[in-house]
C-alpha cells in the first residue's frame, strides 16, 4: 500500500481529517481538484481587497479559559499558534426598510432587554422563550455531550418534549407578533430551512452556542484557517496533490483498496475519507453494485440544500462612513417564517428575501486595507432554477439580481453607491463550478428534522474503509464540518488501533 | 433506521413516517450532478478546442486570429475578458492570455489580436507558424476587466497602449453593434502612426456614432503629423474630457503606461474607485523594478529543488513559472500577471522577488505561497508545487 489513508477533497472536513490522521503517524495523501485548500473556506483577491467567501460567524470557539468544542478541535490539530481569532462583539442586528432596527450582543440578558424594549407587549413570552432555550440546551448537553448512560424523560423533559417540534410551533406558543418571531428565528438563514420545517432543537442550540461561546472571526479570513490546517498536515509529514481530484475509488471484496487520481495514477490505501458529496461518490466514483439498495434509496430520499447568491463589495471608506455599525446584519423585508418564505429561494430574482450582510472590518479594522472596508452580502437560493437560464443570458441575469440586491442594501445604507470600489458576484452556478456540488448546494443535504443525525447515516458508508467528512455528513457550517473530519479520523484510528 | 432514546421523543412517529414516505418519493440524484456538470462546461469549460478559420493582417507587426469552436458552442463572455491559449512550442508547453477583440454577441467565433514581441516565444509562433485550419487549445473566457453595470459609470474613458487596444475593441464593437447606452472616449497611444491597430475601423466608428470618441496619441510623430502627440498626460485628458465626474477610467497597456498614466490620473483628482486597470503580463525587465535587490544580476543562476521532484537551474530574470515550464514542469496558469493565483507554489526555503502590490492572499503570504508567474528567484530555493 502506498498510503495508510487517502482523503478526497480539501474542504473543512477533508483538511481536519487529513491533519488528524497525519498527526497520529498515518501516511496520508490529500487530493484536491482546485489549486487551493478550503472548499467554501476560502478567499479571493480583487484590486486591493481580499474577499472572504463563506465565513460569517465562527461558532463553538469560546475563550482559552472556557474553550468551546471547536477550540478543542483546533488545539488538537496544532493550528492555534498560527491563527488569530477576533471576537465579534455583536451577535446580530436586524434591519427593516421601515426603520426597524434591533441590535443584539452575545449576552442573554442584553438580548432579552433589547427584545423587551422593541416588543414590550411580548414581555412574558420573551422570558419564557429564552428560559426554554437554555433548559433545552442543558438537557442536550446532559444527555448527549456528557453521554448520560441512563437518560429519561424525567431527567430531560424539555429534550423529550421539544427535540422534534418545529421552531415555528414553539415560537407560536410564546409570541403573537410576527415581527418578533421573524427577528428571533433569523438564524434560519444559516441552516437554509424555514422555521416551520426546522427543528426547534437547531434554533435553540444555535442561539445557545453563539451566546455562550461567542461568535468569532479569524484574521486573514477562512482561508487562513484552511491554510493553517494544511500547514499542520504538512508538518506532520502529509502529502497533498492540488489540481488533482479522484476519478475512481478502487475496492476489492467490498473493501477500499485505493483511488485512481484525475491524472490517472493508481494510489493504494486501505482507507478513504470522502470530503465530497455521497451523490458524487455513489454515482460516479465507486462501483454502484457495491452500494446496497437501501443506501442509494436513503440518499435519493434526501433533498439537496440551497445554494447562494453572494456579493462581495469593497468600499473606499471605513464602515462608519456607510453607517455600518455591526458585523452581522440581517436585512429583512418580510416577516414570513413559513414555507412560502422558503419558496422565495426557488425564484431567481431577488425581491424581499432575507439577506445577511457581514462586515468583518467592524470587529477587525485590519481586515481590509486602511481606509476601506468590505461586506459579504448573501441570500440563499436553490441552484436548479439557474440551470434553466440560457448560457448566453447568464451574465445579464446575474447583474440584474445583483442590482436588486444592491438596492435592498441601499434602503438601509443609503451612502453605498458613492463608495463602491470593487464588486464581484457569485451565483448558484459559481458554487456548482467551484464546489462541484450537485445543485450548487452549500449546506449539503437539507436540514429538516428527519435529516438530523438521529436518523441519517452521517459519515458511515456500506463499503469497508470508506467514510465521509464535511457538510454532507451532518450539519453544515464551519464548526460542524471542521469537527466532522476529526470524527472521521478518530473512527479510522480506532480501527487501526493507532 | 437508527435506534436510540430519540425514539421516545415526542413527535418521533411522525418523523419516522415522513422518512418512510421520502424513501418512496426519492429522486435519482445522479441527474443533478450531470445537469450541473453540463451547464458549467458550457459557461466555463476547462478545455476548449478552437480552430483558426481566418488570419487577418492588421499592421506590419499585428495579426488577428479568428477562432471557431471545434466541437462545442463558444462560451459567452463579457467584452474585455480574455481566453488562455495552451501551446507547445519547440518542446515547451506554456500558456498565454489573450483578450478577445471581437464582440460578445457575435457568437460564432472569438477574435484575438496578437502583436509580435521581439524574441517573444508565443507571439512569434502565432505570427509566423499558425495558419488557417490549425487547432489551438484554450479554456473558457475569464478576467475582471469589463464594464460592470453595478458600479461603473456609463461614460467610459478608455486609455490604451499598443496591443492594449484589444479588450476595448470588443467593448466598442458591442456598444455600437448592439446600440448600448454607453459612451466611450478612447485615448489610444502608439509610438508611430503605423503601429495603430484598428485605426480605420475606429475612425469609421467614431465618425458615425456620437457616443464613441477616438483620439489616437502618437509618441514620436513625424513632422507632418497633426494629431495628439507625446504621452497621454493630465493636460491632454483634461483638454479632451473637460469635467471628469461620472466617468470611469479603464487602462490597458504595457507597464510603462501605467507607471506614467496612473499618477497623471491621480493629479487630476480621479478617485481610485473610478480607475480600472487590466493586467498585462510580467514586467519586461524585472531588474529595473522598484525594490529589486541591486546585487542580483539578470543572468544570475540559482538552483530550485522541487519537493518530491527534481532540481532545476533557473535564471534570476525569468519568472519561476517560465523556468518550471522550460523544464517540463507545469503548474496550472491562466492570467500570468500575478492576479488569478492559479500558479501559486509554496516556497519552503529561499527568497523570491514578487513585486509589491501583487494580489496575494494574506494567509498565503503567511505560509510562504507565491504566484510563480510573477515571482523571481533571488537565490537557491526549495518549493512545493
Amino acid at each position: 500500500m502506498d498510503y495508510d489513508a487517502i482523503v478526497i477533497g480539501a474542504g473543512n472536513g477533508g483538511l481536519t481529517a487529513s491533519a488528524a490522521l497525519a498527526r497520529k503517524g498515518m501516511q496520508v495523501l490529500l487530493l484536491e481538484r482546485h489549486n487551493i485548500p478550503g472548499g467554501c473556506a476560502t478567499s479571493f483577491c480583487r484590486g486591493r481587497f481580499e474577499f472572504e467567501v463563506a465565513l460569517h460567524q465562527l461558532s463553538g470557539l469560546g475563550t482559552p479559559e472556557q474553550p468551546g468544542p471547536l477550540r478543542m478541535t483546533l488545539d488538537s490539530l496544532g493550528v492555534m499558534e498560527n491563527l488569530e481569532f477576533v471576537e465579534i462583539t455583536d451577535l446580530y442586528s436586524v434591519h427593516m426598510p421601515d426603520g426597524f432596527h434591533a441590535s443584539f450582543k452575545p449576552d442573554k440578558n442584553q438580548i432579552i432587554a433589547e427584545l423587551k424594549e422593541k416588543f414590550p407587549h411580548e414581555n412574558e413570552g420573551i422570558d419564557g422563550f429564552f428560559d426554554l432555550v437554555y433548559k433545552y440546551a442543558g438537557d442536550m448537553i446532559g444527555a448527549f455531550i456528557f453521554r448520560d448512560p441512563e437518560p429519561s424523560r424525567e431527567k430531560y423533559p424539555n429534550m423529550y418534549r421539544y427535540a422534534f417540534k418545529n421552531a415555528k410551533a414553539v415560537l407560536d406558543d410564546f409570541f403573537k407578533d410576527p415581527r418578533l418571531k421573524a427577528v428571533i428565528s433569523v438564524y434560519w438563514g444559516y441552516l437554509g430551512i424555514s422555521a416551520d420545517q426546522m427543528a426547534f432543537a437547531y434554533l435553540a442550540m444555535i442561539l445557545f452556542q453563539f451566546i455562550e461561546f461567542k461568535p468569532y472571526h479569524v484574521k486573514g479570513g477562512s482561508q487562513a484557517l484552511s491554510n493553517a490546517i494544511l500547514n499542520s498536515f504538512f508538518t506532520a509529514g502529509g502529502r497533498a496533490r492540488f489540481n488533482c481530484g479522484a476519478q475512481r475509488i478502487l475496492t476489492e471484496d467490498n473493501q477500499v483498496r485505493g483511488v485512481v487520481t484525475d491524472d490517472g495514477d493508481i494510489v493504494e490505501a486501505p482507507y478513504v475519507v470522502a470530503n465530497i458529496s455521497p451523490v458524487e461518490t455513489y454515482t460516479n466514483l465507486i462501483d454502484k453494485n457495491l452500494i446496497p439498495d437501501n443506501t442509494l434509496q436513503e440518499m435519493n430520499s434526501r433533498t439537496l440544500s440551497n445554494s447562494a447568491f453572494s456579493m462581495f463589495i469593497g468600499f473606499d471608506c471605513e464602515p462608519e462612513a456607510l453607517n455600518i455599525a455591526e458585523s452581522t446584519n440581517f436585512l429583512m423585508s418580510s416577516t414570513d417564517i413559513t414555507r412560502t418564505n422558503h419558496d422565495r429561494m426557488n425564484r431567481i430574482d431577488i425581491q424581499d428575501e432575507l439577506l445577511v450582510m457581514s462586515c468583518y472590518d467592524v470587529s477587525d479594522s485590519s481586515f481590509s486595507p486602511p481606509g476601506t472596508c468590505q461586506v459579504n452580502l448573501v441570500t440563499l437560493k436553490y441552484g436548479d432554477p439557474w440551470l434553466d437560464i440560457p448560457p448566453g443570458r447568464y451574465h445579464e441575469v446575474k447583474f440584474r439580481c445583483a442590482e436588486s440586491m444592491l438596492c435592498r442594501m441601499e434602503e438601509i445604507y443609503p451612502e453605498i453607491r458613492q463608495h463602491i470600489e470593487e464588486i464581484d458576484v457569485a451565483t448558484p452556478l459559481t458554487h456548482m463550478r467551484y464546489l462541484g456540488h450537485p445543485a450548487g448546494s452549500v449546506y449539503g443535504f437539507e436540514h429538516r428534522t428527519r435529516d438530523s443525525l438521529f436518523f441519517q447515516p452521517g459519515r458511515h458508508s456500506p463499503v469497508k474503509g470508506l467514510c465521509f467528512a464535511g457538510g454532507w455528513t451532518g450539519d453544515g457550517g464551519f464548526e460542524p464540518t471542521l469537527r466532522s473530519g476529526v470524527a472521521a479520523a478518530k473512527s479510522i484510528l480506532k480501527q487501526t488501533n493507532k | 433506521m437508527k435506534k436510540g432514546i430519540w425514539q421516545e421523543f415526542d413527535g418521533y412517529e411522525e418523523i419516522a413516517e415522513e422518512i418512510e414516505f421520502s424513501f418512496k418519493a426519492g429522486k435519482e440524484r445522479s441527474f443533478d450532478r450531470l445537469m450541473a456538470g453540463q451547464y458549467i462546461r458550457q459557461l466555463h469549460p476547462r478545455q476548449l478546442k478552437l480552430r483558426i478559420v481566418d488570419v487577418i493582417a492588421e499592421t506590419a507587426s499585428t495579426k488577428t486570429l479568428r477562432l471557431a469552436p471545434v466541437d462545442a458552442l463558444l462560451p459567452p463572455f463579457l467584452a474585455g475578458q480574455y481566453i488562455p491559449l495552451f501551446l507547445e512550442i519547440n518542446g515547451i508547453r506554456t500558456s498565454r492570455p489573450y483578450s478577445i477583440s471581437s464582440q460578445p454577441r457575435q457568437t460564432g467565433y472569438y477574435d484575438i489580436t496578437v502583436r509580435r514581441v521581439p524574441d517573444g516565444l508565443v507571439s512569434n509562433y502565432l505570427m509566423d507558424r499558425i495558419k488557417t485550419g490549425d487547432q489551438l487549445d484554450s479554456a473558457g473566457p475569464q478576467g475582471n476587466f469589463h464594464y460592470n453595470p453595478l458600479y461603473h459609470d456609463k461614460h467610459m474613458v478608455c486609455i490604451a497602449g499598443g496591443s492594449g487596444i484589444t479588450p476595448f475593441m470588443s467593448m466598442i464593437r458591442e456598444i455600437v453593434e448592439c446600440g448600448l447606452d454607453r459612451t466611450v472616449t478612447l485615448l489610444y497611444g502608439n509610438r508611430q502612426p503605423d503601429d495603430i491597430i484598428f485605426h480605420e475601423e475606429l475612425e469609421r466608428i467614431s465618425a458615425r456614432f456620437d457616443n464613441i470618441t477616438y483620439i489616437p496619441v502618437i509618441e514620436k510623430p513625424g513632422k507632418t503629423y497633426t494629431g495628439a502627440c507625446g504621452f497621454i498626460n493630465a493636460a491632454l485628458i483634461r483638454e479632451i474630457l473637460g469635467s471628469m465626474s461620472d466617468m470611469t477610467f479603464f487602462l490597458c497597456g504595457p507597464q510603462g503606461m501605467y507607471e506614467f498614466c496612473l499618477p497623471e490620473l491621480e493629479s487630476l483628482g480621479i478617485e481610485k474607485r473610478k480607475i480600472r486597470k487590466e493586467m498585462y503580463g510580467p514586467p519586461d525587465n524585472i531588474c529595473d523594478h522598484q525594490g529589486w535587490p541591486s546585487q542580483i544580476e539578470a543572468e544570475d543562476r540559482f538552483e530550485v529543488k522541487i519537493l518530491d521532484g527534481r532540481t532545476i537551474s533557473v535564471r534570476a530574470r525569468d519568472p519561476l513559472l517560465v523556468s518550471l515550464e522550460n523544464e517540463g514542469i507545469l503548474p496550472p496558469s491562466i492570467c500570468r500577471s500575478g492576479e488569478c493565483s492559479m500558479c501559486r507554489v509554496k516556497v519552503l526555503s529561499g527568497k523570491v522577488f514578487q513585486p509589491a502590490g501583487t494580489p496575494v492572499r494574506k494567509s498565503d503570504t503567511q505560509f510562504g505561497y507565491v504566484h510563480s508567474c510573477i515571482s523571481y528567484p533571488l537565490g537557491d530555493l526549495e518549493i512545493m508545487l
